[in-house]
Formats: structure tokens, C-alpha cells, sequence
């Protein structure tokens, strides 16, 4: 059965490309202009996954009041914003409100689905048993890259998409630096050098909160970060 | 000009007021000098009217249709207010003129002098005669030789009459004379009512004698007889019949004259020869209620007194008056004139009216008035007058300097502030002082403010207007990069491959171009959100250094740094970045051969972290705007767009940490040298 996926943008021809883009690589796509019309439509059926604008219409954040309305409606649905604002702001507001991911239109379509084929893998990863062929394990870390899921000494460290791929380029080679463009190039995000920044120290906090005591992301001053063991 | 200098000049204009109140004051003294002359020739008009009613009180004697001849014999007869005693002195007579030299022609000399009393005549004479001559007892006066002093009187009757004075022993004697006896033979007889005094001195001797004037007509010629020889001095009735004239003050006039005048005026009647008939009153009043004269009033008469250098100056002499006004007022004139004392120099104001006498003039009167003394009161009065305009023309001065002083304080005030307004950093100052005042630099001042208010509010719309702009151009961007994806994806012919290739590429210079117009906002936002702990710059400064030598093989990058650890609080990662992009700056500009070189050093309050390279200088006038967001002038070597960000972020991130940035050009001119200062923890 095809997925379906909301994807609520103000902006029509854009609207209609993300759609026509997604419904190629074999989703249903329902487009909505603004919160209303999308609200409606989820109360009758909820999507598989919405990405979402955050400035809908003459709401300017209209998309956060909608996530906040969808998580009532559904704990597990994913939800990828999709926005013209990159401030810093937005992005933690949005990523604290329960989204999955957080991407700037700067994004390419390609880009865009893998994101979404990602995502759905994650989920479908969550509902099959564990099989551990794509796990990889550094101390205390361990990554399930099938599942894109995140543990610290057993606990799970909850983490977007994006720091996911993050943490995974980083852990994967252990002690080797990686800068900011490798960064990005392996979250498949265009980001600037502060949004890294900034990203690199939620995650470190996330980590924090599991192990007060964690250190293994490090800062390289001028080059980047890389990962101890 | 300053305003302070302008208005001092203005203020200068109230000196005006002194010298109007000068010019008035002049006025006022030419009024009352000509009016002071009026009231006085009106006063001696007056007088010589009442005078002339009574002519026998002024003109005793017959004498003054003739002209006073001194070398014909003539005499004047002073005056005498008390007998004298006759001692051979006239110390006694109170007559500061001096005898008058009797005419000589034989080199022998005697000196006369006449005075009168109601009833006597009194005669004085020296005569310088060192060998005397005694007469003879019983003597023949016509043969015998002997010093004597001949007087002929014309006797009422017109007969001369000749006495003669001499004597075997000096001391009182009586006049002689001859007479012929019933016998017909002359003969010496004393005259016991004339008496004289004869004084033997070392030049000579001196004789004085009394004369009834009832034996004394209006003639008398006097001559001295030396007795050693034919020396003679003064005249003879009968080699001049027509000399010899007494010219007499008229008795009771000065009395007469004291009714009319005034105190501080003195009075004069003069007969036609201007012969002193009379004289009563004073120059300096008795009653001096007249202000002291102080220091204001003597400068003040010094600034304002009647210039008396070109004044003529009226001659002194006992006997007579001088100047213009006696002269115009005995030929028939009344005249008034201000002319100088001899005696002291005093200013004096003269006023002469004639006496006619069945209309003829045969005297004048003359009035004198001491200037000084007329002036006096005017002089306080004005002097007042002067001080007070002078006073109020420096309180004026003072004042006003006072006022611009205060006003120019203020509008450099506000100068200074407006000067300031607009910091090197761009930041608009938004207060300006004075503008609670009502006035109209109050007015000024909140001008300025709405001014700058408007600047700021336009300042801000350009500082944002790049981040709105790169926000509202993404949607549209980002339509047509979707656009071009889906295209691709649904596939091409030959040939539309390139196109859709420059088609992104031109959208990938767009999307750098509205990320570089963004990147300000953003940048502002993630450092106002960064936090701040305490770091050792040393550390970060050193590591960094070490990636930008890998990172930058082809430049080649010195680092000097302190002993010891450098802590600051802030945020590394922030100013990892300021290094980073005054690496790339510095990278940016240096040549090929120039080295960059990075330094950290302590300084007294601030640790300062500089990067210098070999590049061109910066030329001076943007040394200031460098830090500017988006200011960008500068060609660097490669043909990237420069936007100017990066030194702003350098400039952000310095002020995060509360350092500055600086930029300047070598001393030496061998490159450039950014300064970042950092505070002391």
C-alpha cells in the first residue's frame, strides 16, 4: 500500500512540486494551502507522514500550531518541517514541538526524498524485530543505522534525523575530524557553520541528559569535531 | 566669530550711552558756559546802568578824560583802607604792586608809588642813592646841594606850590617850602602838615609822606635830587605842565559795589584808562556747600574739560584790568569772555559792561566769575550721570558676554553631541542634551532628535532589509530549484541537459548571494544565544592556527604567543570564527610571498590578539567603516563576491566578548594589522 503524505505549503507552486516530486518516487500526496483545510482532512484520516510549512497564509506560525495540534492527534506521526526560515529559533521550536526533522527549502527534492524514504525506514526499522547487521558500536555508544536509533549505555538517546547522520559520520570514525561540510554532506542538509554549531550542542545536551559525565564529541577549534572514545 | 565674540561686539554698542551721555554733557556746558556769560553781562549791564545814574559816587577826579601816562608823571592812587603809620615802610599799605620807576635820564634812580585814604595822600619813594647828602642848616634850597625830593602840588587854585623833603638827620621830618617873606627875600618854611618819614638804607633812602588831600589838587610831580651831583630822577612842573596826574580810586565805591554783586563774583570798576576805580567781592565763595572735587570728577573733567591750551590768559596788575573785555566794553561794548588767570592758571569767566555817562563811556564795569566754581555742581551731576552709564554699559558688557557664554556653551553642547551622534560603529545616538529646553536651541536639539530618529529608523530598515530580502527571495528560489529537479526527473531530450545545468548553476549563485544578504541576521542571533564560559585563548588561538596551516598550504602563517594561559570568558567557537575570517581575510590580500602572522599578547587590561599580513594598505578613509555589515571595497585576489560579512562577524564577536576591533595600516607601510582587544577575566 502506497504511503501517504500531507504536505501542507502555502505556496502553490512549490506545493505542487514537492508533491509531484514525492508522488514520483511512489507516495500518495495530499497538498493542503493552510492549517484549516489540512486540520480537516486529518481528523478524518490522519497521514503517514506531514511535512509542513511553518508560516502558513496569513499565519505566521501557523505550522507550529498545527504539529502541536497533530501530536494530540498522534504521538508516533512523523513530521518533517519545511521552511524558508532557518533561524536557529525556528528550528529549536519546531524540533522541541516533536518534529522529526527540521529542513530549509534550500534542500534539493532528491535531497527531500531521502529524507522521507529515511524517515519511513526508521519507523518500519521500529516495527520489525531487531536484526543487528547495521549496528555499529563505539563504547558506550551504539548506532542502528536501520532503525535510526541512538543509545548511550543501553539508554536511547532521542535525536533528529539530521543529528542522527551527525552523530553517525562522526562515530563511525572514531578520533578522525570531520569539518562542517562533511558534516552537512553526510546529514544531506545545506546548513551554515552556526546552525552546525548549534546542532553539535543539542546533541551533546541529549547525551548530557542520559550520561552527565559524557565528553566524546570534541571540538576542534578550526577544523571541526570529531569523536572519542 | 564666535557667538561670544559677536555679541561682545554687540554689547560694545551700549557705549553708546557714555558717549551720548558725553555729548550731552558738552551741550549742556556749551548752554550753560553761553548762559552763565548772559546772566553775567547782565549782571554788569545792570550795574553799570545804576553807576551811571550816579556818576559823582564813581568818577571823583577830572583826571580820566586824560590817558594814563606812568612816564608823564601820572600816578595811580591806590586805595588805603587803614592810616599807615609813617615809618619809611610800605609794608603797611597792603599793595602787592610794586613802586613804579620814576623817568631818568642821568642814570639816577628813584621808584613811586601813591596811595589814598579819605583824607590823605600818601607818597612812597625809594630812591637808590648810596652817599647822602645832608641839608644844611638853613639852607637855600635854589643853591644848596643836598639829596631831596621835590613834590609840586597844584593847589586848589590852581597854583603849583613846591615842596621839598630833606633833611640833616633821617627819621620824621616835615615838608619844606619856600615862601617869600613880606620882605620880599625866599626864605625855607616847614610845612607842619605834611609829614614824612625818611629811611636811610644800604642802596639808598626811602621816604614816605603824608599829604592832606585838601592841599593836594589833581596834579602832584614828584622828583628826587641827588646831592652829590646833577642826577635826577622823575619830573618837574614846569618842564612838563601837563604831566603828573593822580588817577584816584574812588572812595565808598567798593562799598557802593558790594550791594550789587553776588558771593564768588568779584567786581571791578574801571574808569576810561581802565584804571581799578573800585573792586569788591571774591572769586571763591564763602559759603563752599560745592561737593568735594573727587578722583571720578577730576577724570571725568579731564575726559569732558573745556580745553583750555588755546585760552587767552588775561594779563595781573594791580593798578588796571586787561583782555578783550575791558577793551570792547570801554569802546562802548559790553563783552564776555572766558579766559585764565595769570596768576594761577584758574579759568575765568569775564563780563564787561560799559558806564556811559551822558553818553559817553567813561568807565566799565567788569564782572569775573571763577569757572571751576560754576562748573562744580554741573560737574557732580554729570559726573553722577557718567559713572551710572558707565556702571550700566559694563553690567550690560558682562552681562551679555555672560549670556553668550552660556548660550554658546550650549550649542557646543549640542554640537559636540551631534558630531558624535553617529559612532564609528554605526550605532545612532538617539538623545541629544537640551532638548528639555523651551527655547529655540531646545527646538534645535529635539530637531536633531526626530533628525536622528528618522536616520535610526531608516538605519535599521538597511541593516534588515538584506535578511528580509535573502527570506522573501527564497520561496521564489526555492520554486524554481523544485522546479528544475522535477523536470530532470521526468526527463530530457538531447541537448536540454547544459541548459538545466545553467539553470542551477545560476540558482546556486543566487542561493550564495541570499545566504551571504542572510547570513548578518543570522549570525546576530546565534551569538546573541551563545553562552559563555572561561576558555584559555591561547589554547584555541594555537589549535586554529595549526588547522590553517593545513588549510592554507600556500600562505605562510607566523604565531607568537605569551607564556602562561590566556583566559577569557566567552565563547570559543565564536571566536574560532573570528580568527577564521581574519584568516581568510588576511589570506585574501597577502601576496604570494608576504607571510601572515598571528600574535596574542598581554596587554594592561586586555589581551590582545592580532593578525597582520603583507597586503595592500588600507586607504585611510575606510580604515573606520571596515566593520561595517556588507561594507565591502577591497579587491581580494580571487574574484570571489566579497560582502563585507566577515568583518562585521569579527566586529560582533568582539563585542560579544566586551573587546573592540580595530584595523590599521603598519607603521612602516608593509601591510595591514587587525587588532581584536579581549578583556581580562
Amino acid at each position: 500500500m502506497k504511503k501517504q503524505i500531507a504536505v501542507v505549503e502555502d505556496e502553490p507552486a512549490l506545493r505542487e512540486n514537492y508533491a509531484a516530486a514525492l508522488a514520483r518516487h511512489g507516495y500518495l500526496v495530499k497538498t493542503y494551502g493552510n492549517r484549516k483545510t489540512a486540520m480537516q482532512a486529518f481528523q478524518v484520516r490522519l497521514p503517514d507522514l506531514a511535512i509542513i510549512d511553518i508560516s502558513l497564509e496569513d499565519e505566521a506560525e501557523g505550522g507550529f500550531d498545527l504539529c502541536r495540534e497533530l501530536r494530540a492527534l498522534s504521538a508516533e506521526l512523523p513530521i518533517i518541517f519545511l521552511t524558508a526560515r532557518d533561524s536557529e529559533l525556528d528550528a529549536v521550536s519546531g524540533l522541541r514541538l516533536g518534529a522529526d526533522d527540521f529542513l530549509t527549502k534550500d534542500v534539493s527534492l532528491p535531497h527531500l526524498a531521502a529524507r522521507v524514504a529515511a524517515l519511513f525506514r526508521r519507523i518500519d526499522a521500529l516495527r520489525r524485530p531487531d536484526n543487528a547487521a547495521e549496528i555499529v558500536r563505539r563504547g558506550a555508544l551504539s548506532i542502528d543505522a536501520e532503525k535510526m536509533q541512538t543509545t548511550w549505555n543501553g539508554a536511547a538517546v532521542t535525536l533528529s534525523l539530521t543529528e542522527f547522520w551527525i552523530v553517525h559520520a562522526l562515530a563511525r570514525n572514531p578520533g578522525h575530524v570531520k569539518n562542517r561540510q562533511q558534516l552537512m554532506d553526510a546529514a544531506n542538509v545545506v546548513l551554515d557553520d552556526n546552525t552546525i554549531t548549534s546542532h553539535i550542542k543539542r546533541m551533546r545536551r541529549k547525551f548530557q541528559q542520559v550520561d552527565a559525565a559524557f565528553d566524546a564529541i570534541q571540538t576542534v577549534y578550526g577544523m571541526g569535531y570529531r569523536w572519542v572514545e | 566669530m564666535s557667538i561670544r565674540l559677536q555679541l561682545l561686539i554687540v554689547a560694545l554698542t551700549t557705549l553708546v550711552l557714555p558717549w551720548a551721555g558725553c555729548q550731552y554733557a558738552r551741550e549742556l556746558e556749551t548752554t550753560l558756559r553761553s548762559s552763565q556769560e548772559k546772566s553775567l553781562l547782565a549782571s554788569a549791564g545792570t550795574i553799570a546802568n545804576a553807576l551811571s545814574a550816579q556818576p559823582q559816587r564813581v568818577f571823583r577826579d577830572a583826571n580820566d578824560g586824560h590817558a594814563f601816562a606812568p612816564a608823564g608823571g601820572d600816578l595811580y592812587v591806590y586805595p588805603l583802607s587803614t592810616q599807615p603809620l609813617l615809618d619809611g615802610y610800605r609794608d603797611a599799605w597792603n599793595i602787592a604792586a610794586n613802586p613804579t620807576p620814576l623817568r631818568t635820564t642821568s642814570g639816577y634812580h628813584a621808584r613811586a608809588q601813591a596811595a589814598s585814604t579819605e583824607r590823605y595822600l600818601y607818597l612812597y619813594l625809594e630812591v637808590d642813592d648810596k652817599h647822602f647828602v645832608a641839608q644844611p642848616r638853613d639852607p637855600h634850597p635854589d643853591t644848596d646841594r643836598f639829596d631831596r625830593v621835590n613834590v609840586t602840588v597844584l593847589g586848589p587854585d590852581s597854583t603849583p606850590i613846591l615842596y621839598f623833603f630833606g633833611t640833616d638827620a633821617p627819621g620824621l621830618i616835615a615838608a619844606q617850602s619856600i615862601a617869600k617873606g613880606e620882605d620880599g627875600v625866599a626864605q625855607v618854611v616847614t610845612e607842619a602838615r605834611i609829614q614824612a618819614f625818611w629811611l636811610q638804607t644800604a642802596a639808598g633812602y626811602h621816604l614816605e609822606a603824608r599829604i592832606p588831600l585838601s592841599i593836594v589838587g589833581q596834579r602832584l610831580w614828584i622828583e628826587a635830587l641827588d646831592g652829590n651831583g646833577n642826577g635826577r630822577a622823575g619830573v618837574d612842573a614846569q618842564a612838563l605842565p601837563d604831566g603828573g596826574r593822580l588817577y584816584f580810586a574812588t572812595t565808598g565805591l567798593d562799598t557802593l559795589l558790594e550791594t550789587f554783586i553776588r558771593d564768588g563774583t568779584r567786581a571791578t570798576v574801571i574808569d576810561a584808562n581802565a584804571l581799578k576805580l573800585g573792586t569788591a567781592g571774591n572769586l571763591i565763595a564763602s559759603n563752599k556747600d560745592y561737593p568735594e572735587e573727587t578722583g571720578a570728577t577730576w577724570w571725568y573733567r579731564y575726559l569732558m574739560g573745556v580745553d583750555t591750551t588755546d585760552m587767552p590768559v588775561l594779563p595781573s596788575l594791580p593798578d588796571s584790568l586787561g583782555g578783550d573785555s575791558v577793551q570792547a566794553s570801554l569802546a562802548g561794548r559790553p563783552h564776555a569772555q572766558w579766559a585764565l588767570a595769570s596768576s594761577n592758571r584758574e579759568l575765568l569767566l569775564t563780563a564787561a559792561a560799559p558806564i556811559l555817562v551822558e553818553g559817553k563811556t567813561r568807565g566799565a564795569v567788569v564782572l569775573q566769575q571763577a569757572a571751576d566754581q560754576l562748573l562744580a555742581l554741573r560737574d557732580h551731576a554729570l559726573t553722577r550721570l557718567f559713572n551710572l552709564t558707565i556702571i550700566a554699559t559694563a553690567s550690560a558688557v558682562i552681562v551679555m558676554l555672560a549670556f553668550a557664554t552660556w548660550i554658546s556653551v550650549r550649542i557646543g553642547r549640542l554640537r559636540s553631541a551631534a558630531d558624535a551622534a553617529v559612532g564609528s560603529d554605526g550605532k545612532i545616538q538617539l538623545r541629544m542634551p537640551e532638548s528639555g529646553s523651551g527655547d529655540e536651541i531646545g527646538a534645535l536639539a529635539r530637531g536633531f532628535e526626530r533628525l536622528l530618529g528618522r536616520l535610526n529608523e531608516h538605519t535599521q530598515y538597511l541593516r534588515t532589509l538584506g535578511g528580509k530580502l535573502s527570506h522573501e527571495l527564497r520561496t521564489p528560489l526555492t520554486i524554481v530549484r523544485s522546479s528544475l529537479d522535477n523536470l530532470e526527473s521526468e526527463g530530457l531530450r538531447d541537448g536540454q541537459q547544459r541548459y538545466i545545468t545553467r539553470a542551477r548553476e545560476g540558482t546556486q549563485r543566487l542561493q550564495s548571494i541570499l545566504s551571504a544578504l542572510g547570513a548578518a541576521a543570522r549570525v546576530e542571533e546565534s551569538i546573541k544565544q551563545s553562552e559563555r564560559v572561561s576558555f584559555d585563548l591561547k589554547e584555541v588561538t594555537e589549535s586554529a592556527v595549526a588547522a590553517y596551516r593545513d588549510g592554507f598550504s600556500g600562505s605562510r602563517i607566523e604565531l607568537n604567543l605569551p607564556e602562561g594561559p590566556c583566559f577569557v570568558r566567552g565563547a570559543p567557537d565564536l571566536l574560532v570564527q573570528l580568527l577564521d575570517k581574519l584568516i581568510e581575510n588576511a589570506v585574501d590580500f597577502c601576496p604570494d610571498t608576504g607571510a601572515i602572522s598571528v600574535r596574542l599578547s598581554r596587554e594592561a587590561n586586555s589581551y590582545a590578539l592580532q593578525v597582520g599580513n603583507d597586503g595592500p594598505l588600507i586607504p585611510e578613509a575606510l580604515v573606520g567603516r571596515l566593520f561595517e555589515s556588507l561594507f565591502e571595497q577591497r579587491q581580494g585576489r580571487d574574484d570571489k563576491p566579497h560582502f563585507g560579512l566577515g568583518l562585521y562577524i569579527v566586529r560582533l564577536v568582539a563585542e560579544f566578548h566586551g573587546g573592540t576591533a580595530t584595523a590599521a595600516n603598519q607603521a612602516d607601510g608593509s601591510g595591514v594589522m587587525f587588532t581584536v582587544a579581549l578583556p581580562l577575566i
